[in-house]
C-alpha cells in the first residue's frame, strides 16, 4: 500500500495517473458519450467539427469522435493487455534464472541477451506479415511474446542483489521451498522495478499497435487509433486539410504515452529516492524557514527585553 | 581480448537466431511458403512461381533446405524482389541504405550532443528551474511514437505552411549529382523534416539517462573534493562529473546507432523518403515477402555490429575493463 501512497502524493505521477484514468474512462463510457456508431457511416464525408459531429467526420463519413472513443477500448486493452503478458513473462524468467542461476541462469541470460539484440519492430512486422491482417488481439500476443527481454534483464539483476540478503537466506536455511521463497520473501521487494517496466511495456505497446496499424499490418476493419491513422493516411487527409481526422488520434496517443511517461518518472524516482531532487528541496526550504522563523522569535524576544 | 571474443561469438549465434526465424516463419505457414504467399495476395507470374518453389527448395528435405538457405545468406543470395521488378533484393536495400543512413545518422548524433550537453546541465542544477521542465518534458517526448511527430511536422510544416517538401529526398527531376551545390541543397531541404522528427525522439533518450548518471556521480566523494580544490564549477562539471557520467551514453550512442536502419521506419514512410523503412513498406504493402526477410537480416546484422562497437568502445573507453581486472 505504501507505493501507492508514494504514487499519489507524487505530483507528476498524480497527474500522469488523471490523464490515463480520464482516457480509460472516457473509453469504457463511449456509448454514454457518443450516440454515433464508429463503424457506420453516420453523415458526409470529411465534415468539419460541428455541434453535431464533436470531432467531424472521415471520408467513409464516419465519426471521428466516436471512432476516437471506440478506438481507446482496443487501443487502451492491446496496451495494457501486452503489458501483462510483458511483466509476467519478465518476472517469471527474470526470477528463474536470478534465483536459480547456474545453467538454468546462463540459457535464460542468452535468450533474454540475443532478444535484445534482434531488432524489435522489424521483427514484429515480419511476424505480422507472414500472420496476415492481424487483429488486435494477436499483435497484443506478438508484442508480448517478443518485448519480455529488457524487463526480465532487469528483473534478474535485482533478484540477484536480493537474493544474497539475510531474510532469504535465513528462509532456506529454515527450510522453505523456493516457491515461497520466491514469491514471499523476494516477489514484494521487486515491485517497484516490476510496475516501471510494466508502464514501459504499456507505452511501448500502444506506440507499436498504432505503427503496425498505421502501416497497413492491421486488421483494416478494427477501430483502433492505428487503424483510424491507417484509413486517414490512405485517404490522404493530410493533403486536403482535414485537420479534425488527422489530429484526434495523434493527440490521444501522445496523452496517453504523456501520462504514462509521467507515471513512469515518477515511479523512477520513488525506486531510486537520490533523483528526488524537490524533496532535499522542500527539506532545505523547511529549515530556512524555521530559522527565520527562530530568527525573528530572537528579535522579538529582544525587543521586549529592551522594552522591559 | 577474451571479453571481446566471447562476444563476437555470442553476437554470431543471435545472428543465426536471426537467421533460424527467417528460415522457419515461411515453413511454419500452412501448405508451404510459396502457397502461403499467394493466400496472402501476392501477385505472381506463373514464371515467378516456379522460381520461387526452386528458391525455397520445397521438395527437398527441411535440413537441406536449411544449409542451402544458410549459403545462399552467406554469400548474400537472398532472392528477387517481386515489387521492384525481379532486382536482387541484395541490390534493393543497397540502393536504400545510404538514404537511411545519412537520415537517421545525423539525428542521432545530433540528439546525442544536444542532449548529453543538456542532460548535463540538468543534472548540476538540478531541482532548479530547467531541470524540473526539462527532465519530464524530455521524458514525455521519448514516450510519444515517430508517428506522432512526423505527421504533426508535415502536417504544419509540410502542407498548412508550404516550408518543406512532403515528399522524396530530392526534386524528382533533378539529376542526382553529389558534387553540384544545387542538388545537395536541395536534398538537405528535404531531410530537414524528417531528421528533426527522428532527433526529437531520440533527444530524451540521451538527457534522461545522462541527468541520472552524473546526479548519482555527483554525491561522490571526489566531487567535493574537487569543489573544496577551489576549481571552477565548470571544471568540476566537466571534468570531474561528464567525463565519468557520459561512458554509459556514449555506449548507449553506439547501440542508438545499431537501431538506425530500422528506427526511421515510419518517419520515411510518412515523408515518403527512398530509404530502407520505405522499402520494407513497399514490401509489406505489396507481400514482397523475401524482400522483407533479406530486410530484417540487413536490420539485424547492423544492431549486432553496433552493439558490438559499443562492447569495444566500453573497453577503450573504462580503464578498469582494460587492465582486465575483476
Amino acid at each position: 500500500m505504501g507505493f501507492i501512497n508514494l504514487l499519489t502524493r507524487n505530483k507528476k505521477a498524480l497527474f500522469g495517473l488523471c490523464i490515463v484514468g480520464f482516457f480509460v474512462v472516457i473509453s469504457v463510457f463511449a456509448p454514454f458519450i457518443t450516440q454515433y456508431d464508429a463503424k457506420k457511416r453516420v453523415t458526409k464525408s470529411h465534415v468539419p467539427p460541428s455541434e453535431e459531429h464533436v470531432l467531424g467526420s472521415t471520408r467513409m463519413g464516419r465519426d471521428v469522435f466516436a471512432q476516437t472513443l471506440y478506438g481507446g477500448r482496443v487501443s487502451l486493452a492491446v496496451g495494457f493487455g501486452a503489458g501483462i503478458i510483458v511483466v509476467a513473462m519478465a518476472v517469471a524468467i527474470g526470477i528463474t534464472a536470478g534465483y536459480f542461476g547456474g545453467l538454468i541462469d546462463e540459457v535464460l541470460s542468452s535468450l533474454m541477451n540475443i532478444m535484445l539484440v534482434i531488432p524489435q519492430l522489424p521483427l514484429l512486422m515480419v511476424l505480422a506479415a507472414f500472420i496476415g491482417e492481424v487483429s488486435p488481439m494477436v499483435i497484443a500476443l506478438i508484442i508480448g511474446l517478443t518485448s519480455w527481454a529488457w524487463g526480465a534483464r532487469v528483473v534478474r539483476s535485482q533478484t540477484l542483489a536480493v537474493r544474497e540478503k539475510e531474510f532469504v537466506v535465513a528462509a532456506q536455511v529454515l527450510g522453505e521451498p523456493s516457491w515461497r521463497i520466491i514469491l514471499i520473501e523476494i516477489l514484494p521487494n521487486l515491485v517497484s522495478i516490476i510496475g516501471a517496466s510494466f508502464i514501459g511495456s504499456v507505452i511501448y505497446a500502444i506506440m507499436t499497435q498504432a505503427t503496425l496499424e498505421f502501416l497497413g499490418l492491421g486488421d483494416p476493419t478494427s477501430v483502433t487509433w492505428g487503424t483510424q491513422l491507417f484509413n486517414m493516411q490512405k485517404t490522404s487527409a493530410i493533403h486536403i486539410g482535414a485537420y479534425w481526422e488527422v489530429f484526434s488520434p495523434i493527440v490521444v496517443i501522445a496523452c496517453v504515452g504523456a501520462g504514462l511517461a509521467l507515471l513512469n518518472f515518477a515511479v523512477d524516482e520513488i525506486a531510486n529516492p537520490q533523483l528526488r531532487s524537490h524533496v532535499g528541496l522542500k527539506r532545505w526550504k523547511q529549515i530556512t524557514a524555521q530559522k527565520e522563523a527562530e530568527a525573528a522569535a530572537q528579535e522579538t524576544t529582544a525587543q521586549q527585553g529592551a522594552a522591559s | 581480448m577474451g571479453f571481446i571474443l566471447r562476444r563476437l561469438v555470442f553476437y554470431f549465434g543471435a545472428f543465426l537466431v536471426a537467421v533460424v526465424i527467417n528460415f522457419f516463419l515461411p515453413r511454419m505457414m500452412p501448405g508451404d511458403p510459396v502457397d502461403a504467399m499467394l493466400a496472402q495476395g501476392a501477385r505472381f507470374t506463373a514464371e515467378q512461381i516456379a522460381n520461387l518453389r526452386l528458391t525455397f527448395g520445397v521438395d527437398q528435405p527441411l535440413y537441406q533446405q536449411f544449409f542451402t538457405y544458410l549459403g545462399d545468406v552467406f554469400t548474400l543470395e537472398l532472392g528477387h524482389s517481386t515489387f521492384f521488378s525481379n532486382m536482387p533484393v541484395s541490390e534493393v536495400l543497397a540502393n536504400a541504405f545510404g538514404w537511411t543512413l545519412f537520415l537517421t545518422g545525423t539525428a542521432t548524433i545530433l540528439a546525442f550532443m544536444f542532449g548529453a550537453t543538456l542532460g548535463i546541465v540538468a543534472a548540476w542544477y538540478r531541482g532548479g528551474k530547467f531541470d524540473s521542465i526539462a527532465s519530464p518534458l524530455s521524458l514525455v517526448l521519448q514516450a510519444t511514437p515517430q508517428l506522432v511527430f512526423g505527421i504533426v511536422v508535415l502536417f504544419s510544416l509540410g502542407v498548412t505552411w508550404d516550408l518543406i517538401p512532403i515528399s522524396y529526398a530530392y526534386d524528382p527531376e533533378l539529376t542526382p549529382d553529389f558534387t553540384s551545390w544545387e542538388f545537395l541543397k536541395n536534398v538537405l531541404l528535404h531531410a530537414v523534416g524528417p531528421i528533426f522528427c527522428i532527433f526529437i525522439v531520440q533527444l530524451g533518450g540521451f538527457l534522461v539517462p545522462m541527468r541520472n548518471n552524473m546526479i548519482n556521480l555527483l554525491n561522490e566523494d571526489y566531487i567535493t573534493m574537487g569543489k573544496a580544490k577551489g576549481l571552477s564549477n565548470i571544471r568540476v562539471m566537466l571534468n570531474y562529473g561528464a567525463r565519468n557520467a557520459i561512458l554509459p551514453s556514449v555506449t548507449a550512442l553506439s547501440m542508438a546507432l545499431g537501431f538506425v536502419v530500422g528506427g526511421a521506419l515510419v518517419v520515411e514512410v510518412i515523408f515518403n523518403y527512398q530509404g530502407l523503412g520505405s522499402v520494407l513498406f513497399n514490401a509489406i504493402v505489396n507481400r514482397d515477402y523475401q524482400l522483407i526477410q533479406g530486410q530484417l537480416l540487413i536490420m539485424t546484422v547492423f544492431m549486432l555490429a553496433f552493439n558490438f562497437l559499443a562492447d569495444v568502445l566500453y573497453v577503450f573507453l573504462d580503464p578498469r575493463l582494460r587492465k582486465g581486472g575483476k
